[in-house]
């Protein structure tokens, strides 16, 4: 195991993402008890022996709710950042390839966006395309994509003038081949560790947008969401409010974690 | 000449008073003058177009800055506002209604017969959107006789009329505002009711300060109210429990046990008729087979859904579109969570292997999606396996609502069987959403609103309803109490189970 990982910070890191990808591909089929089930008698619990996380205002058992929106829940996280990495990779390695007024063009462009912060920047995109898990990942994916786009030019600049680079120009090959199979191959470390890192914030806002009702939609077992169907019953079992808070908290953590590991295994001034 | 604001509704009036007793305590006191009363609610108010505005906020504030030719009482009798006096005509197509002397409009200028006239000759133009319109279309012509009287001619008899004069759409503008450009009535007041406007704010704070010409001697007790917005319900409820807001307006069930039992704090549970109802449409498949219609009415468990969605409080309702309030109401069959049944009911309409449907619900508010959530969970065994899909509350408007085949609504309590039956029933009620249109049910309304002797109209209301359950148009599980609280140092503030009056103008506060 690589040496970043064997820190405390890493081993949680690891250790949580792992729970949170066991739950997010297990987890319905672990779940004790149908999700969307009533169980009147036994409404607004805490944990005990028949729910062990407790029961909500419908009597449903949380734990079910829990790993039942597991995958939904991360599978936002992941969806959105892959199409806002893919989207703004690309743009960041034609910018930094082409170089010129085309550059020039993209990143001032991207600039003006970036001022704007990603959690009101998704809300615009949501209000704009209306709410749901869809158009929320969408909305999460176009926030997402200056930021990427920026570190993938940097990153393509910084290897644009390596002499493997210039040899394949001085080969001759083509512009498509040379990014692809030269460039792109090298530039994608730093590009995968801030992606991991952004599954957490992705994570995080889809929470978000389904507390506000622009995500998920009830009866979905969305965390988030979760968290906002609970909240009026709050003060009167607080595990409704606890349990999908704590685990949304758990995921974004892990990725963070995982993803700094990651990084600090990858930066060659540490590894040394 | 016969008068038609008789008390007749014991039930009502019965607990009209329980109402007041929470304010009895300190009632030979008189009544201290002065201060600010601040009160809450968690939804903005968007216009102030008497007209047409429906917000649950923007009610209060017209019904403080503006007052109709009548009003419902807490009792739920229309009683004298700016009219101090009316008669009917014995067969009840002709109404006359005296005006209050030297009444002012807040600009000063005198509310006088014509500007009653202008009002409702703008409700009655087509061309206005107008919330009263349907249950004043019977109005034939308005006249002004003197500067202090108005009369109306019915095209049919309507003995209810001075109760339909009270809608809260219904309040008297000025002539001149009326006459001028109808996009400034959404922010400009100037209404003869008990407090003036003095500043607007759509999301934040709204504040009134006394009409010290108001018509009422001794009225309004209070120099000013404020009416503080917050957009969150947890806010509003915070702040209440510990801030200085002295009445959360409406409560929600989650909190009514903790708000009621914190110390210093009267809270006011209502029964009332307001209800949400499942839509489904006569005209779409599956639901224009009632036997469709009958299987989901014998899924669902009503007390049940009390319990879970209503913490209580409320009562079962069987499909019953009136609430015990009314005096018209039959005696209602009720219907048992009978899941077999249902199935025997679909397989018999030709789903023996069950129904899978879309169900609709606004995500505003919440009950209405929680409810369906519900209703999806009650159906199961019955053979009805029920996505519920949710929306935001503008979509389901523009792409939902009086459209969709199967959706979740939501409605208020009316002041009268005819009300009720001509703002969603009738052929050409004002929402009608189900695609019914049974000309014997319109006959039937017709009928009851046409005749003054109590018997026909009992017997026509009777019919009228025996046939709705019958034919079953929606399906109402329950109906919900209307729930508020107030700081013990307001005195004399009460609540209409309509929720459209609020008679501020007889609060004070004992500090």
């Amino acid at each position: 195991m690589p040496k970043a990982f064997r820190t405390a910070a890493g081993m949680t890191g690891l250790g949580l993402l792992l729970l949170v990808m066991g739950a997010a591909t297990l987890g319905p089929l672990l779940a004790p008890y149908d999700p969307q089930a009533f169980h009147p008698a036994a409404r607004l619990q805490g944990p005990s022996a028949a729910h062990w996380l407790g029961t909500d205002q419908f009597g449903r058992d949380l734990l079910s709710r829990l790993l039942n929106g597991a995958p939904s829940t991360v599978f936002f996280g992941l969806g959105a950042t892959l199409l806002g990495v893919g989207a703004g990779s690309m743009i960041g390695v034609i910018a930094g390839t082409a170089g010129g007024w085309i550059d020039s063009v993209i990143m001032r462009i991207l600039d003006g966006l970036l001022a704007v912060p990603e959690l009101l920047f998704t809300l615009l995109i949501v209000t704009f395309l209306g709410g749901g898990m869809g158009q929320a990942m969408l909305a999460v994916a176009i926030a997402f994509t200056p930021g990427m786009a920026r570190i993938a030019r940097s990153s393509v600049l910084s290897i644009r003038t390596r002499e493997y680079v210039l040899a394949a120009v001085a080969r001759g090959e083509r512009s498509p081949y040379i990014v692809l199979r030269e460039v792109l191959p090298n530039a994608v470390g730093p590009i995968i560790v801030e992606a991991t890192i952004r599954v957490a914030f992705a994570i995080m806002i889809g929470a978000t947008l389904g507390f506000l009702g622009l995500g998920a939609q009830p009866p979905s077992t969305e965390w988030g969401l979760m968290v906002a169907e609970a909240r009026q019953f709050m003060f009167r079992n607080a595990w409704t409010v606890a349990v999908p808070g704590v685990a949304i908290a758990m995921a974004a953590m892990g990725f963070n974690l995982f993803g700094d590991a990651l990084r600090d295994s990858l930066d060659p001034r540490r590894s040394s | 000449m016969s008068f038609y604001h008789i008390p007749r509704r014991s039930a009502l009036l019965a607990m009209a008073l329980a109402l007041a007793v929470p304010t009895l305590g300190a009632a030979q006191d008189d009544p201290k003058m002065g201060g600010t009363l601040k009160i809450s609610h968690s939804t903005r108010i968007a216009t102030l177009n008497v007209l047409s505005l429906s917000g649950p906020a923007e009610y209060p504030v017209i019904d403080m800055a503006y007052s109709g030719l009548t009003r419902i009482g807490p009792d739920s009798q229309p009683m004298p506002d700016l009219a101090a006096s009316w008669e009917g005509s014995p067969d009840a197509t002709e109404f006359t209604f005296h005006l209050r002397e030297g009444v002012t409009f807040h600009d000063g200028t005198p509310a006088t017969a014509s500007d009653v006239v202008a009002t409702y000759e703008a409700i009655l133009n087509p061309d206005i959107p107008a919330s009263a319109a349907s249950v004043l279309n019977m109005i034939d012509t308005v006249e002004a006789i003197d500067d202090l009287t108005v009369k109306f001619s019915l095209k049919t008899p309507f003995a209810d009329f001075p109760t339909s004069t009270a809608h809260a759409n219904a309040r008297i503008m000025s002539e001149e505002a009326l006459a001028g450009d109808h996009a400034l009535l959404d922010t400009v007041v100037n209404g003869t009711g008990p407090f003036k406007m003095e500043s607007y704010d759509s999301a934040r704070i709204t504040r009134l300060v006394r009409n010290d010409d108001y018509f009422i001697e001794g009225k309004p007790h209070l120099d000013a109210v404020e009416m503080h917005l917050f957009p969150d319900l947890a806010a509003e409820t915070t702040n209440f429990l510990s801030g200085d807001i002295d009445v959360m307006l409406l409560v929600q069930q989650a909190d009514y046990e903790r708000i009621s039992s914190a110390p210093g704090i009267n809270a006011l549970r209502v029964p009332s008729g307001r209800y949400v109802n499942v839509v489904m449409r006569f005209d779409q498949e599956p639901f224009d087979d009632l036997r469709v219609r009958e299987a989901l009415a014998y899924a669902i468990d009503r007390q049940l859904l009390v319990d879970l969605v209503l913490e209580g409080l409320g009562r079962p309702a069987h499909d019953n579109i009136l609430s015990p309030e009314f005096k018209f109401r039959i005696d209602t069959p009720e219907k048992s969570y009978d899941p077999e049944r249902a199935k025997a009911l679909l397989a018999e309409a030709g789903h023996p292997d069950g129904l899978k449907l879309d169900l609709v619900a606004s995500n505003r508010p919440a009950i209405r999606a929680q409810v369906a959530i519900a209703i999806k969970q009650m159906a199961l065994p019955a053979g009805f396996d029920i996505n519920v899909e949710t929306m935001p509350h503008d979509t389901y408007l523009a792409n939902v609502w009086r459209k969709g085949g199967f959706y979740m609504a939501y409605w208020g309590m009316q002041p009268t069987e005819d009300a009720t039956f001509n703002l969603l029933l009738t052929s050409n009620a004002s929402y009608e959403d189900t695609g019914w249109m049974n000309a014997e049910f319109d006959a039937l309304v017709q009928a009851g609103r046409s005749t003054t002797i109590e018997s026909e109209r009992a017997d026509a209301y009777t019919k009228a309803q025996e046939l709705m359950l019958a034919e079953l148009p929606y399906i109402i599980a329950f109906y919900e109490d209307v729930l508020t609280a107030s700081k013990e140092h307001v005195q004399g503030y009460t609540l209409n189970p309509i929720n459209r009056y609020f008679y501020l103008e007889n609060v004070w506060l004992d500090e």
